[in-house]
């Protein structure tokens, strides 16, 4: 009897410990529910603030698995009067979620025709046997292929190879040494730059679309998003290869030999398959659908249209599908929208955004610049934080309400979104490198803080001197 | 008896692996060992899921199964498993997943029980936690860790015996350090000890520490049950009688050449939490292996 109360309340104090977030979170929410509303702040403001304040608390302890997050954020909506039960609903869904969801599908469906041998082959027939070219080559695939089929495909496909060129070049595929560095880092960060590039390039930068034409703030279309984006792109690709080179310069110089070992092994899988072309052709009619059609039937439902062909011409399994989606990460994203909507149309966003302001003016003359360094440093931080697309979901409603051009702070803030350099939880390409365990957290930060004030002094140089060319 | 080995890599882990298969050898023990890999952040599992598979389509391991592959190894060369199971080398394609993240390999073993090697990903406690509540190991063995609050959460937290192979020399001639006291739990902690003894081949200093002058009945029988024990083990020992702190004393006494070995604390696990204990106490400063049997 003793020995079972004392296994009971060793469970409890092992449940608080690990859920000391949670609890906090919990006590907060109801300390601040009984506050006096601000003054300017509607109640339903006001709670739904309460709401945002638990999710990010929650999301950034990871105390609670990510779609028990989801699922309280809909909960608290109902709860705390927000809004009806189907209000919540409805806003849960939309096409920026069907986006997602499709998108991930996608990844998944292309991931799984193996074409990754042939990527490997036609990167190093570009860059040759130089290990700068490599890298460069490297940065340039990662970013470009990212923008159009989503950073986590390209994440999941390159690893293989900068693997396979390591293990060639005789090094251990299990100790670090900086070639290895340096690989790994052109893919995670060739990824994060290139995910801005077009819509499809993230899940965040639908999300911000989305909000950019509910609001009734301006239609982006997908050539308008790459005019604005795609220079940026192009400008960073040389930037993040020149930084990592020169902090991880290899003693490899040359990888002669690593690079024709790669070239015979790959050989062998011989010319590409039925499947492969069929997929390639899909994925190219759903791009073609995302310039013209997305205008009428959304992002999302063309991203749908793509998956739904996949899984009728028997390219990939539901199975398969099912199996590698992440529906915590859907979910989570639908609730994080949800609560950026109610965030707009109950005040709370403009209330932040004016406290914010507000507090900025007192510190500055011209507002004008100062606020769109505010926007994009906090999404810059916050990303490296949380993950990009819960961060423009949150972050969104507050930016488009702080006045100046919503267009431009909306986009400056997606993009900044992709500055995920710092930190290993900074984006599932920053997890995928970390995992083979041959990159430590401090290598993030070495290269990565280089990058991050590099990116924002490009990033104010396009928004300010190119952006406003476009009108 | 199941005993839990918990490695990280060739580097670190060389001296646990090897204590820890010498005590499953001497309790003749069902051995699992261990590697607990990284945390994968939830966003990102699928999609690293993915990028695994695509490595493994290049002929690489997932992460991890290298230091499986090195702990087979080990086993291999000291015949720690059947022959039969070393000729066919370390068999990659029959991990399987056993639920949630954790995948497994089993082998026949030889002179203990069966030996599994087994994968999990997450954090070191909690995973060892559950590892242990749901198999049910009677003892855990890792190695010493540097890092903050690491001996309090397995004291608190692991509900098994606690073997913590801290600081160990494969050159270094050690004693076992036997704690004995009043308490219930210091007669299985006897048994450990003299079992270890013998599976080491090595000598045992009894100690009993009070805080005053006086030794009460329970722990003058505590001491003299050991010494019997020993005696008829054929097991050379020694035994003592001091007065003091016994967590200092016992710290003191055992500097780098001893094993620790005494029971766990009898105090409710709130006390332990906020006050600690003096098994906690002696894991902490010690500089030796420690093994504390609850």
């Amino acid at each position: 009897m003793l020995s079972l109360s004392h296994r009971f309340v060793s469970d409890t104090l092992f449940w608080i410990t690990r859920k000391k977030w949670l609890i906090i979170s919990f006590f907060l929410s109801i300390i601040l529910f009984y506050l006096p509303s601000p003054e300017g702040l509607t109640s339903e403001g006001h709670r739904t603030l309460i709401i945002v304040l638990t999710t990010l608390i929650l999301i950034i302890s990871e105390s609670i698995p990510l779609p028990a997050v989801a699922i309280l954020i809909l909960i608290m909506q109902v709860i705390l009067g927000v809004d009806t039960p189907d209000g919540v609903a409805s806003s849960f869904m939309s096409d920026a979620v069907f986006f997602i969801m499709g998108s991930l599908m996608l990844a998944i469906s292309i991931v799984h025709q193996g074409l990754d041998k042939r990527l490997a082959l036609g990167i190093i027939n570009i860059s040759g046997n130089k290990t700068w070219r490599i890298v460069l080559g490297f940065v340039a695939v990662s970013a470009i292929l990212a923008s159009f089929i989503g950073e986590h495909t390209v994440g999941a496909m390159m690893l293989p190879v900068a693997l396979s060129l390591i293990r060639n070049a005789g090094l251990k595929t299990d100790k670090a040494t900086k070639l290895s560095t340096l690989l790994l880092f052109s893919i995670a960060y060739g990824c994060a730059i290139g995910s801005i590039g077009t819509p499809s390039g993230g899940g965040r930068n639908v999300i911000m679309i989305g909000y950019l034409s509910e609001f009734g703030l301006g239609d982006i279309s997908y050539l308008k998003w790459m005019k604005y984006a795609y220079p940026m792109l192009l400008i960073e690709i040389p930037v993040a290869a020149l930084i990592l080179w020169f902090t991880f310069t290899p003693k490899q110089k040359i990888m002669d030999s690593a690079v024709r070992k790669l070239k015979v092994s790959v050989a062998k899988t011989g010319k590409l398959t039925g499947d492969q072309m069929m997929a390639i052709v899909v994925f190219f009619l759903v791009f073609l659908g995302w310039i013209f059609l997305s205008p009428l039937i959304g992002l999302g439902i063309v991203a749908l249209t793509g998956v739904f062909l996949y899984l009728t011409f028997g390219l990939i399994e539901w199975k398969e599908i099912a199996h590698n989606t992440n529906w915590g990460v859907i979910l989570l994203f639908g609730a994080a929208i949800s609560l950026g909507i109610h965030m707009k149309e109950t005040g709370a966003a403009l209330w932040v955004a004016e406290k914010a302001l507000g507090f900025l003016e007192i510190l500055f003359q011209d507002i004008s610049i100062v606020r769109w360094f505010f926007s994009v440093v906090l999404s810059g931080i916050l990303t490296n934080l949380l993950s990009n697309a819960a961060t423009v979901a949150v972050l969104g409603p507050i930016i488009l309400d702080m006045g100046g051009n919503p267009v431009i702070l909306g986009i400056a803030t997606t993009i900044a979104s992709a500055f995920s350099y710092l930190t290993i939880v900074a984006s599932p390409t920053c997890m995928i490198i970390h995992s083979t365990g041959l990159v430590t957290s401090k290598d993030y930060l070495k290269a990565g803080w280089k990058l991050f004030l590099i990116s924002i002094v490009l990033l104010f140089l396009v928004s300010f001197f190119y952006w406003p060319l476009l009108k | 008896m199941k005993i839990l080995i918990a490695v990280s890599s060739q580097e670190y882990s060389g001296s646990t692996l090897s204590v820890g298969m010498q005590v499953a050898r001497a309790f003749n023990a069902s051995t699992t060992i261990v590697d607990v890999g990284k945390k994968i952040s939830e966003f990102s599992t699928k999609v690293v899921g993915m990028a695994q598979e695509r490595m493994e389509s290049w002929d690489f391991d997932r992460p991890g199964v290298d230091v499986l592959e090195w702990a087979f190894e080990y086993l291999a060369e000291k015949e720690f498993i059947e022959r039969t199971d070393i000729e066919a080398g370390f068999p990659k394609n029959t991990l399987v997943h056993t639920g949630g993240n954790r995948l497994e390999v089993y082998l026949k073993g030889t002179v203990c029980e069966d030996v599994n090697l087994i994968l999990r990903n997450g954090e070191i406690i909690p995973e060892l936690r559950d590892e242990v509540k749901n198999h049910g190991y009677d003892v855990t063995i890792i190695g010493g860790s540097k890092k903050r609050n690491m001996a309090h959460d397995l004291v608190q937290y692991i509900n098994s015996s606690i073997f913590v192979v801290n600081e160990f020399n494969p050159d270094q001639t050690y004693r076992i350090l036997l704690a004995v006291d009043d308490s219930p739990g210091t007669k299985k902690a006897i048994k450990y000890g003299v079992r270890i003894a013998q599976a080491f081949n090595i000598g045992v200093d009894i100690m009993t520490v009070s805080t005053t002058d006086h030794f009460g009945d329970d722990y003058r029988n505590a001491a003299e049950w050991a010494a019997k024990l020993l005696r008829r083990s054929g097991i050379e020992y020694q035994n003592s009688f001091q007065k003091g702190n016994p967590s200092e004393i016992i710290t003191q006494a055992a500097g780098d050449d001893h094993i620790i070995v005494m029971g766990s604390s009898t105090r409710s696990p709130l006390k332990k939490f906020f006050t600690g204990s003096k098994p906690l106490k002696v894991l902490k400063h010690c500089q030796c292996p420690t093994l504390i049997v609850q």
